[in-house]
């Protein structure tokens, strides 16, 4: 399930943190003594490479943080996606032991912020008996944390009750919403990816929490069913992401609006609002039809249905289910009932919106006009306050923008040459056409500058009926001297 | 005897325009105090008014016992008070012209047709230039007349009042003190007024000056009795400074040039199917340099606009040069305006209570500039994206019929209302199938629901709501008896 709200949870990731370490010898055969029964709970110190969106050319800025994992199975460990982001090396260091242990991703969750590492060479961790999996705690149950959070190098334990099962943002995309469960155990920087245990058992993956200064005291745990559709995903080798209803729905509590439907006024049904196209219940759902079960459950009118004895949010069906996979929807349609299957399936257009790692960042420079594909991290790297730009943004999938553009290419940014001086207007624009040719890819950017014709290069843009316009003839001196002046080495990535 | 005669003839005409003769303006008998209250419209309940607050300013006494003020003196004002500096003499008067967009008004007394007789009106002197001494005149609390001489420096096109208007307006240098809160003053050269001090600038000690040349556009137009006021080109444009784009466009070295990149429809250019990417090098004769400046006889370089809208009427023709696709093309226009009330998103809203209709605590409005502005200083990235791409390219909906853009503003909680009570800032398409284009069309559809129910759709989210008719209906009539109306629709 995809939101568009922005989240106030923030990621409690330990990044970047230099605070000098304090390593007293003395005291780590002690150490090691006392916390062996938590040697499946390891430190992980992840340095990274975050993308320069600004300057896409570049490699990137080097940074760094820590979090912790643990023995799932052998060689196996898990841990939150955003411990490992944008990595370039990782180590897992052991309790009571000071050795670093080189590892690597072996699959990497991001809309569900759970990765799965292992070790270059296993053989630290012999004989380490991984954790088993328990189950969906049980409300006002005690909980505790296990992790590396801020404060020292050392295991940290933090314990709690549980004190809430919710459907809640995930702030590591920002735009996914997973069953989420809130404990009010305390759950700090470097806890990321760190087990939640229950009798012996791990309930959970401690990943985010609300920032001091907006509640206190609420930690956030991913759930176990999370976990273990996440583990049942890559059981063929690959994680082939949640899939998604691509609909928003609206509560049907006002009579008028139930009586207008044709619906008894028994608390039965959910308003469709919106199905996208292009997404699993697209052509199969549409405004004003009533969802009256899912999966044979029945619908409340606030859009719960009770799963495991519990109130969940119907999205809780579709969670657990994976790509290709067939729910069942009871639908009432101008007073009658249907039924429909709908294979389901991801809706990527939502992504535009979502915070990405692990992605080189694509551009095409030209004659020192940066063009840059519109999504999330470009909006926030360069602080984009264009209205035609924003509103794009906000309605690629509403409007049904990404229909027409799959990719809504700006003119970031301008290296200052003499080709472009009077261009400086023209930043922070979304471009509509390169000679003519309509631009849905940077790809049609790239491939419609290259084409040696004509005596300009007219460049339309949306919303302004000035075009920028490029004297051929100046082009290939003026690109030679823009990339030797700024250093961009290459003028176009894109992507693999 | 017959040249005697000649004498006498020419005597006995000369006696009568020697005595017509208009006796010098004066501060103290030329100058008024005026005295308003206003209060304006509450946008978010838009059945009441805000809290009243007054304004007091200075108005320049004019020929026929009328008196001009700037138009920012009397928006939304529920009493306007004259006040003669000498004698405190008061009488009550009323707005006959406004112009918001040029900021001025003009006020007369009601029911004292003489109480401006032993007033000395102005004359206008529109021959301002740079260097010119000129007087601010006022007043003290006390009725003792003060001058202030300032110096006249540049002219410059300028906004004033209405974000969108932009006049003439001169520049002068100088310390002025604004004496009893005054907000606008007359400006003075030899006794004639030579325009009306809009605002000042203590940092600076800069004033900006509304020129007597605009006051006079003003005041031919009112002299049919019909104001039609200034007319637009109602184009966008771009400067032609760039050397690759003027090679691109076959511009000459030696011409200047606008680029045309936006026509608006119902404005002048378009009626005279000026289009998008055309470049305007004249008007009129005078070449338009590739800033879109022209060289004006005493201000130098000024912007274009000021030959429409400060040099001709709306009904004038115009002569036009253009490049369309390198070929020089002369275009014979006839200047129209399109009226402020036109666009689909109101620019402003004076003097009239904004129109909505509720429909069982549904509060439905047209989308205007001030109920963006409600969003704050930074209404421009704060209010709602959709509403703000609506006012940037009313063009998107103005295609699809529409005159006005009607919102569901906010929800009042009403047992009709239940489970919409955070409904707000909705674009409304269509209720009871009827497509909404202006208020009058809600109300018009909310007499029509069907099966007993009001059908309302929205652009978005969430799309489609129903109401109960019955209980809508007497919830309005609750309504109306809290807040005394629940429609507005002129």
């Amino acid at each position: 399930m995809k939101s568009p709200f922005f989240s106030f949870i923030i990621t409690i990731c330990a990044c970047a943190l230099a605070a000098a370490q304090d390593n007293n010898e003395k005291d780590s055969a002690h150490q090691a003594n006392n916390s062996s029964r938590y040697e499946a709970v390891v430190r992980i110190e992840n340095s990274s490479l975050n993308p320069d969106y600004r300057n896409p050319w570049n490699t990137g800025r080097d940074s760094g943080g820590n979090g912790t994992g643990w023995l799932v199975s052998e060689n196996k460990f898990l841990t939150n996606a955003h411990v490992v982001s944008n990595s370039r090396i990782i180590y897992i260091k052991k309790v009571g032991d000071a050795k670093p242990y080189r590892a690597r991703i072996v699959h990497i969750a991001h809309d569900c912020d759970l990765a799965m590492l292992e070790l270059e060479d296993p053989s630290a961790f012999k004989g380490v008996t991984p954790f088993e999996i328990g189950k969906l705690p049980q409300l006002d149950t005690t909980v505790k944390v296990i992790g590396y959070p801020i404060g020292g190098e050392r295991i940290s334990i933090t314990s709690g009750v549980v004190s809430r099962v919710d459907f809640l943002s995930y702030s590591h995309t920002s735009v996914d919403l997973h069953l989420t469960i809130q404990i009010d155990a305390a759950i700090n920087p470097g806890n990321s990816g760190g087990p939640v245990i229950q009798n012996g058992k791990v309930v959970g993956v401690a990943f985010q929490g609300y920032s001091g200064n907006i509640a206190q005291n609420t930690g956030y745990m991913i759930p176990t069913p999370v976990i273990r559709r996440f583990l049942k995903d890559v059981e063929d080798g690959n994680y082939d992401h949640y899939v998604d209803l691509s609909m928003s729905d609206f509560p049907l509590i006002n009579p008028a609006q139930r009586k207008a439907l044709g619906l008894a006024n028994d608390g039965i049904g959910i308003m469709v609002a919106a199905a996208e196209e292009d997404g699993s219940a697209g052509g199969i759902l549409q405004t004003g039809d009533v969802l009256l079960a899912i999966d044979g459950r029945s619908v409340k009118s606030n859009g719960l249905i009770n799963y495991e004895g519990e109130d969940v949010n119907m999205n809780e069906i579709v969670e657990r289910k994976f790509a290709g996979d067939v729910i069942e929807l009871k639908i009432w349609r101008q007073n009658k009932s249907i039924d429909a299957k709908v294979t389901l399936k991801r809706f990527l257009p939502y992504l535009i919106a979502a915070k990405k790692y692990d992605e080189k960042p694509r551009y095409v420079m030209f004659s020192g006009l940066v063009f840059q594909p519109l999504d999330r991290n470009l909006m926030a790297a360069h602080g984009i306050k264009s209205l035609q730009i924003r509103y794009h943004f906000d309605s690629y999938v509403s409007a049904d923008i990404y229909k027409d553009r799959p990719e809504i290419i700006v003119l970031t940014s301008i290296l200052p040459d003499s080709i472009n001086s009077y261009f400086s207007n023209f930043t922070h624009s979304i471009v509509d056409e390169v000679n003519g040719v309509k631009v849905k890819t940077l790809k049609d950017v790239h491939n419609a500058l290259a084409k040696d014709k004509g005596d300009y290069i007219v460049i339309s843009l949306l919303g302004n009926g000035r075009p920028i316009v490029i004297e051929r003839a100046k082009v290939e001196a003026a690109q030679k001297r823009i990339q030797e002046k700024y250093n961009v080495i290459n003028d176009h990535y894109l992507g693999d | 005897m017959k040249n005697f005669f000649i004498l006498l003839s020419v005597l006995g005409i000369s006696i009568p325009l020697w005595s017509e003769k208009l006796e010098a303006a004066s501060v103290d008998k030329s100058v008024i105090r005026v005295n308003t209250t206003m209060q304006s419209y509450n946008l978010i309940q838009p059945w009441e008014k805000g809290a009243s607050s007054t304004r007091i300013g200075l108005g320049a006494v004019l020929p026929e016992g009328k008196v001009l003020v700037t138009a920012q003196m009397v928006t939304d004002a529920t009493y306007i008070e004259l006040e003669k500096p000498d004698t405190a003499a008061k009488a009550t008067a009323k707005v006959i012209t406004v112009d918001y967009e040029a900021n001025l008004a003009l006020l007369e007394p009601i029911n004292d047709n003489d109480f401006l007789s032993d007033r000395l009106p102005f004359e206008l002197d529109t021959k301002l230039s740079p260097k010119d001494k000129v007087e601010a005149w006022q007043f003290e609390a006390n009725g003792t007349p003060v001058t202030t001489q300032i110096t006249v420096s540049k002219g410059e096109v300028r906004q004033s009042f209405i974000d969108t208007a932009r006049f003439l307006q001169i520049q002068a240098n100088g310390p002025v003190k604004y004496r009893s809160g005054s907000f606008t003053l007359p400006v003075a050269k030899n006794k004639k007024l030579a325009g009306l001090l809009i605002s000042y600038s203590s940092k600076d000690q800069i004033s900006n000056i509304l020129p007597a040349s605009i006051i006079e556009h003003f005041l031919k137009d009112t002299e049919d009795g019909k104001y039609t006021g200034f007319p637009n080109l109602g184009i966008m444009y771009s400067q032609t400074l760039d050397e690759q784009f003027r090679n691109y466009l076959k511009l000459d070295q030696e011409d200047g040039g606008v680029f045309v990149s936006k026509v608006i429809e119902g404005a002048s250019a378009a009626a005279a199917n000026i289009k998008s990417g055309d470049v305007i090098l004249s008007i009129n004769g005078k070449g338009i340099d590739s800033r879109g400046n022209y060289n004006d006889p005493v201000w130098g370089k000024l912007s274009f606009s000021h030959l429409v809208r400060g040099k001709a009427f709306t009904g004038d023709p115009m002569k036009i040069k253009i490049l369309r696709e390198g070929q020089k093309k002369e275009i014979d226009l006839k200047l129209i305006r399109r009226p402020a009330e036109d666009y689909l998103i109101d620019p402003y809203m004076f003097d009239r209570g904004p129109k909505f209709s509720i429909i069982g605590g549904l509060v439905f409005q047209e989308l205007s500039v001030p109920f963006l502005k409600l969003f704050g200083n930074d209404w421009k990235s704060r209010a709602p994206i959709k509403m703000l791409m609506a006012h940037a390219s009313p063009e998107m909906y103005e295609k699809e019929g529409r005159r006005k853009l009607v919102i569901l503003t906010r929800t009042i909680p009403t047992p009709v209302t239940l489970g919409y009570e955070r409904l707000s800032t909705l674009i409304v398409t269509k209720i009871n199938d009827v497509p909404i284009n202006d208020i009058q069309d809600v109300d018009k559809a909310a007499s029509m629901p069907a099966n007993g129910q009001h059908r309302i759709e929205f652009e978005s989210y969430p799309k489609l709501i129903f109401l109960d008719a019955v209980l809508a209906e007497r919830v309005n009539v609750a309504l109306e008896k809290r807040i005394g109306i629940t429609k507005r629709l002129k």
